[in-house]
Formats: C-alpha cells, sequence, structure tokens
C-alpha cells in the first residue's frame, strides 16, 4: 500500500495537523505542538 | 583480501549475491547467486589479453569515470580472485557472438559466453553483515556547483586523483586542463550534519580525517599548492588524529570555519570563486581557487532494505542496521546468530571497522565453538484446541519465529523456540487467544489488572510499561528521585507489543479512568519492529473506543527510553491531569457499555457454537 495523505489527531492536547501514513512503514508519531505520542490517525471519510 | 582468499577455512564467494536466508541460529541454510562471470576464475592467469582486443570502451567505475575500460576487464588492479570479468551488458552480444575477440586471443580458453548464474545452498551457523556504506550524492547542493563545474570534485574523485593506481597515475590535476591546480579548497560536511532537509542530520564520522590526511599528501607531493578547507567543526578525536589535524595546519594549510554558500566559476579560466562568512572574524570573504573537493558524507547502502529483509534486522532513523544494543551488544544484531561489522551499523573509519570486525569474528565463534546456546525462556506457544489456521501469527512475528499455518491442511503454525525472542505480538494479535508467552500468560496479566483495581479502581492509572524501555525509565525517575504522582499502577510485559486489546478493554470494565500504554521509541525497539503492532493497535482501539461513545484519550500511548526518567514522570503528571477529568458517571458508563458489549459477544460465541454443532450433527 502506497503512502498516503492523513490527519492526525493528539489525544494529549487535541492538535489536529495533516501527515503521511504507510501502513508497511509504520512510523513514530509525535504531536508537534505537546509532543505526546498519543497521536491518532483519524478515520478517512466514508466515500459517499 | 589476499589472507581471505588463501585461507583454508574460507571459502571467498566473490560477484555473488544472497538471495534467501531462512532458518535460525546454527541452523541458517543460505542461497547465494553466484552470477555469471564468463571467465572461469581458475584458470584465468590476468595475463590481460582479451582486454587488449576488446573494442567496447565504457567509463570505468573504479575510477569514478576518470577513464575507460573494457567489457571485459580486471574490476581493480588487486581484485581477489585475481581474474577478468565479462560484463555482457557492455559486450556486443553473445548469442549470437558479435565480437568473439577476447575468446580467440585467450590462450587458456577460459573464456565461456555460456556460463550462468548459478544458485548455491549452504548452511551456516552463524552470519557476519559486513556489507558496508555507499557515499553521498552531492548534487542536490546546487550551490557548489557539482554538476556545472568541472573543477568540483568529489573526495572520492579525489583519491582516484591522487592515487599512484589512479588514471593519472598519481599525478593532481584538474580537470578541465590536466595541469596542476595552484590553489585548492575543501568544504567540509557536505551532506552531513545537515539540519535543512537536504543530506543527512548525522556526523559522517571519517570525512574531516580524511580531508586532513588530503591536505597532508597534496602538500608532501605539491609543496607550494595553496590549500583551504572550510568547516563548520574539526572532529579529530581519536588517537593521533590531533596530531595529524595540527601538522597539516604546520604546513600552512588554512582552515577557515565557514560552509561557503555559492562557487562561481570564470567561464575562460574556469577558476573558480567561493563566498564565505568566516564565522571566526564574522566577515564575508571571498575566495579565489583552481580546484574544488567536497568532502561528501557517507549514507546507508541503497540496498540495506534487501539486507534488512533477508536477515529480519531493523534500522535507526538514519538508515543504518541497528545493532542489538549500543553499549552491551554493539555488534550483535537483534536477530540471534547475526552480528555486525563496520559501516553497515554506523559511519565508522578503518580502525573502528577492524575493531568491530575482530569483535564480531569473536562472538560468532564463541557460538560456533560451543555448539549450543541459551534460548530465550520466554517464548510463544500454541494452544491446538484454540487455533483456527488464520495465519495473522507468522505474518506479526518481527523474527520470522513462526512457521505459517494451513488451513487446509490443519497445519498448525510452528513457532521455533531457538528463534523466538519473546516479544509477545503474536500473542496480542491472535484473535483466537491460541498463543501464550511463557511467564506473561493472558490470565497472569488479567489478574495483575484485577488486583490492581479491586479497590478504588477511579483512583488507578493502569500503566503497561515495556521491560527495557518504559519500565528501566520509571526505574530511572524513581532513582533520581523525580517527583510524579503515586496513582499510576505498572504492570510490565516484555514488549508493549504484547499489550493486548482486551487488556485494555478489561482495564476499563472495571472501572479504570485511564490506561496509558508505553513501550520503546521505534528506533530503540528491543524486538525489531513489535512495536509497531502496538501503534497500529492502538489506532484501532481508538476507533473502537469512538464507536463504543467512551473517549478515545481515555487511552494513552507513549514512547518513553530507559535514560527518559523525566518524560516518564512528566507523562505521570499529565496522566494524573487527564484522570482528574474523568469523572465517576463516565466511568460508570463506560463499564455498563463494556457488560452488555461483552453480553452480547457471549451471546454471539454461544449461537456460532450452537450453529457449529448442528452443522456437525446435520452432516
Amino acid at each position: 500500500m502506497a503512502e498516503r495523505d492523513v490527519l492526525f489527531k493528539c489525544l494529549g492536547c487535541g492538535h489536529e495537523y495533516p501527515g503521511k501514513f504507510d501502513m508497511n512503514n509504520i512510523q513514530e508519531r509525535t504531536c508537534p505542538k505537546c509532543r505526546s505520542n498519543s497521536v491518532r490517525r483519524l478515520p478517512l471519510p466514508k466515500k459517499k | 583480501m589476499m589472507d581471505v582468499g588463501r585461507h583454508p577455512n574460507v571459502e571467498l564467494m566473490s560477484f555473488s549475491e544472497v538471495e534467501a536466508v531462512t532458518g535460525f541460529v546454527g541452523n541458517f541454510h543460505v542461497t547465494v547467486r553466484k552470477k555469471a562471470r564468463y571467465v572461469d576464475p581458475n584458470e584465468c592467469t590476468s595475463c590481460g589479453e582479451c582486454s587488449k582486443v576488446c573494442p567496447v570502451a565504457v567509463p570505468d567505475e573504479y575510477q569514478e569515470g576518470f577513464s575507460s575500460r573494457k567489457a571485459i576487464y580486471l574490476p581493480f588492479p588487486q581484485a581477489v580472485p585475481s581474474a577478468y570479468i565479462l560484463n555482457m551488458d557492455n559486450c556486443l552480444g553473445n548469442n549470437p557472438i558479435a565480437c568473439g575477440k577476447c575468446q580467440d586471443v585467450c590462450e587458456k580458453k577460459c573464456i565461456d559466453y555460456d556460463d550462468q548464474d548459478k544458485l548455491v545452498n549452504i548452511e551456516v551457523g552463524v552470519i557476519i553483515a559486513a556489507t558496508g556504506m555507499d557515499v553521498y550524492d552531492p548534487t542536490e547542493y546546487d550551490e557548489y556547483g557539482y554538476t556545472r563545474h568541472q573543477n568540483v570534485i568529489t573526495s572520492m574523485e579525489f583519491e582516484r586523483l591522487i592515487c599512484a593506481g589512479g588514471p593519472t597515475e598519481g599525478h593532481f590535476v584538474r580537470p578541465t586542463d590536466s595541469a596542476l591546480p595552484k590553489s585548492i579548497g575543501f568544504i567540509q560536511c557536505v551532506g552531513s550534519r545537515s539540519q535543512d532537509g537536504r543530506g543527512n542530520p548525522y556526523c559522517s564520522n571519517i570525512c574531516c580525517m580524511n580531508t586532513v590526511k588530503d591536505t597532508l599528501l597534496l602538500c608532501d607531493h605539491y609543496p607550494g599548492v595553496d590549500i583551504k578547507v572550510f568547516y563548520m567543526d574539526i572532529r579529530a578525536f581519536g588517537k593521533g588524529f590531533e596530531d595529524l589535524y595540527m601538522r597539516s595546519k604546520e604546513e600552512g594549510v588554512k582552515y577557515i570555519r565557514g560552509i561557503p554558500g555559492d562557487v562561481v566559476e570564470d567561464s575562460e579560466s574556469k577558476d573558480l570563486v567561493l563566498t564565505v562568512e568566516n564565522t571566526t572574524t564574522g566577515k564575508l570573504e571571498k575566495h579565489e581557487l583552481q580546484m574544488l573537493v567536497l568532502a561528501q558524507g557517507v549514507i546507508p547502502r541503497r540496498d540495506n532494505a534487501k539486507l534488512r529483509q533477508l536477515l529480519t534486522l531493523s534500522t535507526t532513523s538514519d538508515g543504518f542496521i541497528m545493532e542489538s544494543h549500543p553499549k552491551l551488544k554493539p555488534v550483535d544484531a537483534p536477530t540471534k546468530g547475526v552480528f555486525l561489522a563496520g559501516c553497515v551499523e554506523s559511519p565508522k573509519d578503518i580502525k573502528d571497522s577492524v575493531t568491530q570486525s575482530g569483535a564480531a569474528a569473536a562472538r560468532a565463534s564463541i557460538l560456533l565453538n560451543a555448539g549450543k546456546t541459551k534460548i530465550e525462556a520466554i517464548t510463544s506457544m500454541v494452544d491446538p484446541d484454540k487455533c483456527n489456521y488464520c495465519g495473522l501469527c507468522s505474518n506479526v512475528c518481527p523474527y520470522n519465529a513462526i512457521l505459517s499455518s494451513d488451513k487446509k491442511t490443519k497445519k498448525l503454525p510452528t513457532i521455533i523456540q531457538a528463534a523466538c525472542a519473546g516479544c509477545g505480538a503474536c500473542a496480542a494479535e491472535c484473535p483466537q487467544d491460541a498463543i501464550y508467552m511463557r511467564h506473561f500468560r493472558d490470565e497472569q496479566i488479567m489478574a495483575q489488572i484485577e488486583g490492581i483495581l479491586a479497590e478504588r479502581p477511579h483512583e488507578q492509572l493502569i500503566t503497561f510499561a515495556c521491560n527495557w524501555c518504559s519500565y528501566a525509565g520509571g526505574d530511572m525517575a524513581g532513582t533520581s528521585r523525580l517527583q510524579f504522582p503515586t496513582s499510576s499502577r505498572l504492570i510490565r510485559t516484555m514488549c508493549s507489543g504484547r499489550v493486548d486489546e482486551k487488556f485494555i478493554m478489561q482495564a476499563f470494565r472495571l472501572g479504570a479512568p485511564m490506561v496509558l500504554v508505553s513501550g520503546c521509541h521505534f528506533a530503540d525497539c528491543h524486538y525489531i519492529s513489535a512495536v509497531t503492532w502496538t501503534q497500529k493497535r492502538l489506532d484501532k482501539l481508538w476507533s473502537k473506543l469512538d464507536k463504543l461513545g467512551i473517549r478515545a484519550d481515555r487511552l494513552q500511548l507513549e514512547w518513553i527510553s530507559a535514560a527518559e526518567g523525566q518524560k516518564f514522570a512528566k507523562v505521570m503528571r499529565q496522566m494524573e491531569e487527564k484522570l482528574a477529568t474523568v469523572t465517576m458517571d463516565e466511568i460508570k458508563q463506560t463499564m455498563k457499555i463494556l457488560e452488555e458489549e461483552e453480553k452480547k459477544a457471549k451471546a454471539k460465541a454461544e449461537a456460532k457454537l450452537k450453529n457449529t454443532k448442528s452443522a456437525e450433527v446435520a452432516s
């Protein structure tokens, strides 16, 4: 699976930011605002 | 290399590539592709007659393209075995034979156009990876004009020009007019210690002393040549290195602290003008030079991904292969029976490479001489009654220690106990709970959760901490006497990859207000890549909590290394603050939701069992 654009949300401070995600190459995530690692990849909106 | 080639206990397989590695420590099965050389290395006497008559000339890679070679050639003068090789991509063709001149003149008749690649299977007990590194390509540093100005060369090209065996037989000349340059500049840290997105952020370790050596060579061969070195720091930290640096200065080499921002070429003379801010004087300076050498950094081998895959290794953030432990096991790879030597692990000079190679050979011989090895006591086991042959466990294992199951033949997954390192990622991922970890069984961890939450559950912070980093980080915080809240209750697992979804759900079901999962940073993972499964699992769990109407931020994730005692204490304080935001009503609501979920799951499982039984009766 190729790298794709996703939205990340920090569960520490609530900051949302865009980033890249590749299922085969999982990278360590750190919130750029509060440095927390509780960064969640938000699910993509469902196609209509 | 000659010693290696002649050693009775060493079988040298040159021009070969490892295709596959299976097995485990003491029992590796390696498949090697011996590429077709088209010249019998045992018969070839390196007379060179074939090369003389070959009509094809292509740039010589060994000489950095400064000279040419033929399609049939000796890779480099000291090549072992000292035998010619025919590059079929360059040859005019062998099917049908388009030229055949080399074969005609070969007295030993050792050229065979029908030569084929051969696959060789070998059995080995240990493997030492010493695949080296590549050099950084400086073309992206456009301001230095490497692609525009012929008199800008790299340090590798400099090596060929100054070498007696090089294309100019050691006469150092500049490419544009083949004359000795009267002034030469060196720019350090090209592609190293970079923070602007180009190159690499790490120090390449060898460039400073390589440049010092180059300047001394120039001073020795060509006294009177004006030499300037543009640097940000000279890192001369090895034995005798500072002396060498001082000697270079005493010889008249000018060291200017500042990295040039621009290189302009005079269109007629082809001389170069560098603009640089001398950070010692704080002034902008212009330097006229006849030649410029870029001290390019080193990078991991471009085919490191293949090595990683073959030997189930992991890399650090800079792309070099990660060792088992940076202090205590610097030559061991995380995979048992695999050792690292040289620049495959990190950039290093010859002395350090030799030291590491010696250590790797010694570590390997200990294993080979012993003939047996201690294996991990904490390993995974399969419960044959529960397994449904889905094969997920073998996909998850970072060590390839699980031989896949087969649904058709009802073959259970086989766990190679010698290869299993005990991360527990398989046990956590198994949807049937058919894999259990010795000493870290589900029941044991569940009992800890229940024990912690037996009294005043709303005040407890359940923290899963990995043995090697986070738990040690907690220890560090304690021994450093750092203050942090007492609400955290640590449950140790060998790896955060062991933390099963059901542990977290059980904690919430029993009234835990918050759950924290903590593990090693990705680059420090003790189990190659097991930590990535933690991240994947938590992504799923956060979505699941959302769907159930439970606040996702009640489940937190932090990567804490053994040295990060301060971070551990800080995270615990942050968790305490978050814990205070969780109300009793919220906890009760969560418990209710999860109780209902459990009832539903039980009813579903019972219905499934009933259906299976009635289907069996019917059949």
